[in-house]
């Protein structure tokens, strides 16, 4: 450990004495990474900045209020930066001649009309399709303001529809409020037509009454001369009757003599048999009455006068009811809601990671150009270090020593492997700072994948050293080497531009892992656990690099030295 | 001979179908210098390497204070400096902090690391010049830095790789002189090298590579007794000396033919003459000027490692 931790000190402090190495490893790639950055800044929409957003030139024909929220709205969105323009002609100007910008963007008479009317309306774009990604930022932003302003427009008809209804509602509350004052006097009313009809009634009961007595006196006095007519009608009648019933009276007795007459010669006749002849009937005395009558006459004797009738009580006039007042109440309306309005289809897009859609384009370009520059300072490092070192003699004094290869080997790497970690954290931190770069919301979990490119790239510098014939030969072959790797494996743009099979071969490559790592953790925000297999596949493809560059660098020591 | 803190025995290297040694064997005592002499090519470096621990033997053994360098390499290179022949420092960092580091990689403690620093720095003569970066210093002051580098640990054994490449006399003579205080203090010195003059200065004992093999092993003036060959004056005049000018010169000995090529390059009448000994060439210029001629250049050739070589090999060292 002694003799490690003195080669790792001695390649920190030639490190240090070596500024063009020191402004190779810290300001070129800063350099670098702002220059990239800046002109890549667009490759994912604007920069945070704002600096790089696309100038829009806009004509408003329309001059409607929903024009100019179009283009207040446009004027919003970060990407863009509006330029009112007088005319189309103006605007085609600024795209074709001037080429200033790649769209513009005409607002035609009638599109706030025809908004308002509920028919469709048309934005026209003049383009420049040689400005592909202009042209497709652009439209993504007139979309999204398409739909914001759609939404915007939809919520607030819904609002003022609902704001309708609820007038419409308190006006109807108001009528059921009157309804309700109404029914309280209509029943007010109808408890005095209530109380009235009793009274009427109670009078009707008295007059009737009244009536029912004058009835009876005059029924009395009406009876009382009818059996005074009745009276004198019978005596007359009786007296018509006395003479006949006189002269009845006067037949009967003589044909009562006749029949006794009759009788006797009768049983006389019967002789002996008169015994067997039944006795015949008796004829009936007349009642003395009639006699008298007949004689003297009848002497009516009227009844005493009958009492004056008693009339039943006259049937209760009932007024005819008072029907209930009619509730004053108005039915429940339930006004039915808006129907809803013909749904506009929007399209929401959602990182899978819950990060945010858009993304600082140095998210991209800091840690591509610090690994890019990691590995490149990993061959002047570690490559044409041990080169040096071999150049200079000293590798053949330290193998001298009882330090071991193995010992001078590990140091070396050590060194270079903390200067790249270092320089990779220093690099993220100007990152940070300068550009806003995100950290991921685990900012120490960086680390890990910056540990794991680190060791990669020490390693890469060590096999670089190995097979590299010359010192000549390490910048030529070992930078060809790690810009490729650089390139191929996502460093310098997003991995996703690359063909599939490129794709497909940058998993061979150390520096692909470590964007995939780096882009986890800084543009999808994403924890530590996703970083953990590509620092395993890092630290894999640094112990492959180590192996190999190990045993073609023993075999290159054992090569012959000239000399004597 | 006590145990050899450098022991190397049939030594083979190969990188691929190269042999770059084949069979070499040597060993060297505590506090001994031994110099690795050779042409580029010869096997130095490769036998350097794999005493430092840094390529593995085909074949052979070598050990270091009798510790196996592939068995035991940890522990050998515990025991070991190695200067290679590079440059091995870090030019943007400081000389101290590049003492401080190669002392805490061979396993010195902080403040161990910080002493030995001091010392080596005080070593290599850099007290003034400690903090600044190497890549300001110059070729000699890294190479001195770069051997007290390998000195941190104190160690038993130091292997130099042509430490002195490139330097002013001024630097190699400080590293002589570090090296020799290195092996008086009693550590084991192997010195790689195709300078014969550092050879013989430095070094008490020669082993002698030539295509992977070890062609000769010995002290310096042994080897060039092994060439043959007596010490002899290239002498040049204005005029040309009359024939047998040289006779009666005591410890002189005939002339010998010039090539045409060096008779052309010379600037005036050139001839070479054999010497019985090194003392004679003063009384060859006594006799040309006693015969009124100007001498232009003297030059004295003794024999030496390079003539050892030549007469082992058939070739010259620096081919």
């Amino acid at each position: 450990m002694r003799g490690l931790g003195a080669v790792v000190a001695k390649d920190l402090r030639l490190l240090l004495r070596d500024r063009a190495g020191l402004l190779f490893l810290g300001l070129a790639p800063i350099v670098v990474i702002t220059v990239a950055g800046l002109s890549l800044s667009t490759l994912y929409g604007a920069d945070p900045t704002g600096q790089t957003a696309y100038t829009l030139p806009v004509v408003d024909e329309d001059g409607s209020e929903e024009s100019r929220e179009i283009t207040a709205k446009l004027a919003g969105e970060r990407e863009l930066q509006i330029q009112l323009m007088a005319d189309r002609a103006a605007a085609q100007s600024e795209v074709r001649d001037h080429k200033r910008s790649g769209t513009a963007l005409v607002i035609p008479a009638g599109t706030g009309e025809a908004l308002r009317e509920g028919r469709s309306a048309e934005l026209l774009l003049y383009t420049d399709p040689v400005k592909y990604l202009e042209r497709m930022h652009v439209q993504l932003a007139l979309a999204h303001v398409r739909d914001s302003l759609v939404g915007e427009w939809g919520e607030r008809a819904r609002g003022d529809a609902k704001a309708r209804i609820a007038s419409m509602r308190t006006e109807l509350e108001g009528v059921r409020a009157s309804l309700g004052s109404a029914q309280s006097t209509l029943d007010e009313a109808w408890q005095e037509a209530q109380r009235r009809r009793a009274d009427a009634s109670d009078r009707i009961e008295r007059e009737a009454e009244r009536a029912r007595d004058s009835l009876r006196v005059r029924a009395a006095s009406e009876l009382g001369a009818a059996r005074e007519r009745a009276a004198a009608s019978v005596s007359r009648q009786l007296d018509a009757l006395r003479e006949p019933i006189a002269r009845w009276l006067a037949a009967l007795g003589e044909t009562r003599e006749a029949f006794g007459s009759w009788l006797r010669e009768l049983e006389r006749l019967a002789g002996s048999r008169a015994d067997r002849i039944p006795p015949p009937p008796v004829f009936p005395e007349p009642p003395p009455e009639l006699a008298r009558f007949a004689s003297d006459g009848l002497s009516l004797e009227l009844p005493p006068p009958p009492a004056a009738p008693e009339f039943a009580s006259f049937p209760k006039i009932e007024l005819p009811p008072l029907s209930p007042p009619p509730a004053l109440d108005l039915p429940a309306l339930a006004l039915p809601d808006l129907p809803p309005p013909p749904g506009a289809l929007r399209l929401v897009e959602q990182g899978i990671s819950g990060a945010r859609t858009t993304v600082n384009s140095f998210d991209q370009n800091v840690p591509g150009f610090s690994v890019t520059f990691l590995l490149l300072g990993m061959l002047l490092g570690v490559s044409l270090g041990l080169l040096d070192e071999h150049d200079w003699g000293t590798f053949d004094r330290l193998r001298s020593l009882p330090i071991g290869l193995a010992c001078v080997l590990t140091g070396k790497l050590l060194s270079r492997f903390c200067v790249g970690v270092v320089q990779m954290i220093a690099l993220f931190a100007v990152g940070r700072f300068a550009f806003a770069i995100s950290l991921g919301p685990q900012p120490l979990a960086l680390l890990l994948p910056i540990a794991g490119i680190a060791f990669a790239g020490a390693a890469f510098g060590l096999l670089v050293a190995a097979v590299a014939p010359s010192r000549d030969s390490v910048l030529p072959v070992g930078s060809a080497v790690a810009i490729a790797m650089a390139a191929i494996g996502g460093c310098w743009w997003p991995i996703d531009l690359e063909p599939r099979w490129m794709r497909q071969l940058s998993l061979g490559l150390p520096t692909r892992w470590a964007m995939e790592a780096f882009n986890d953790l800084m543009m999808r925000q994403r924890t530590v656990s996703a970083v953990w297999q590509p620092t395993l596949v890092m630290l894999a493809f640094g112990l492959a690099f180590l192996g190999v560059g190990v045993a073609l660098f023993r075999r290159r020591l054992s090569t012959p030295v000239e000399g004597g | 001979m006590a145990e050899p803190q450098i022991r190397v025995h049939h030594l083979s290297v190969r990188y691929g179908a190269r042999q770059a040694l084949r069979h070499v064997s040597f060993a060297a005592a505590a506090g001994e210098i031994v110099g690795l002499l050779g042409p580029n090519g010869a096997g130095k470096t490769s036998a350097l390497s794999v005493l430092a621990g840094l390529i593995r033997p085909v074949e052979g053994t070598v050990a270091l204070c009798g510790l196996d360098v592939v068995a035991s390499r940890a522990e050998a290179q515990r025991v070991t400096g190695f200067v290679p022949q590079r440059l091995a420092l870090y030019p943007s960092l400081s000389a101290r902090e590049n003492l401080l580091f190669f002392g805490r990689a061979a396993g010195l403690r902080r403040a161990s690391a910080r002493v030995a620093a001091e010392r080596a720095l005080a070593l290599a003569g850099l007290e003034e010049r400690r903090d600044e970066a190497v890549a300001a210093f110059s070729g000699g002051m890294r190479r001195r830095l770069n051997l007290v580098c390998a000195l941190l640990h104190e160690p038993r054994v130091l292997l130099l790789d042509e430490a002195t490449v490139g330097v002013d006399p001024q630097s190699r003579e400080r590293i002589f002189g570090a090296v020799r205080e290195q092996a008086a203090s009693g550590v084991t010195v192997l010195w790689s090298t195709h300078q014969i003059e550092e050879a013989e200065r430095l070094c008490d004992r020669v082993v002698l590579l030539d295509h992977g093999r070890v062609v000769a092993d010995g002290v310096p003036s042994a080897l060039v007794r092994l060439a043959g060959t007596p010490p002899h004056v290239d002498l040049v005049t204005r005029e040309p000396l009359p024939v047998g000018w040289e006779r009666g010169v005591p410890g002189v000995g005939p002339c010998e033919p010039v090539p045409e090529e060096e008779a052309a390059a010379a600037g005036g009448a050139l001839v070479r003459v054999r010497l019985d000994e090194v003392a004679g060439a003063a009384r060859v210029v006594e006799r040309a000027t006693s015969l009124g001629h100007e001498v232009l250049a003297l030059e004295l050739h003794r024999p030496d490692l390079q003539d050892a070589f030549i007469a082992l090999t058939g070739r010259e060292l620096r081919d």
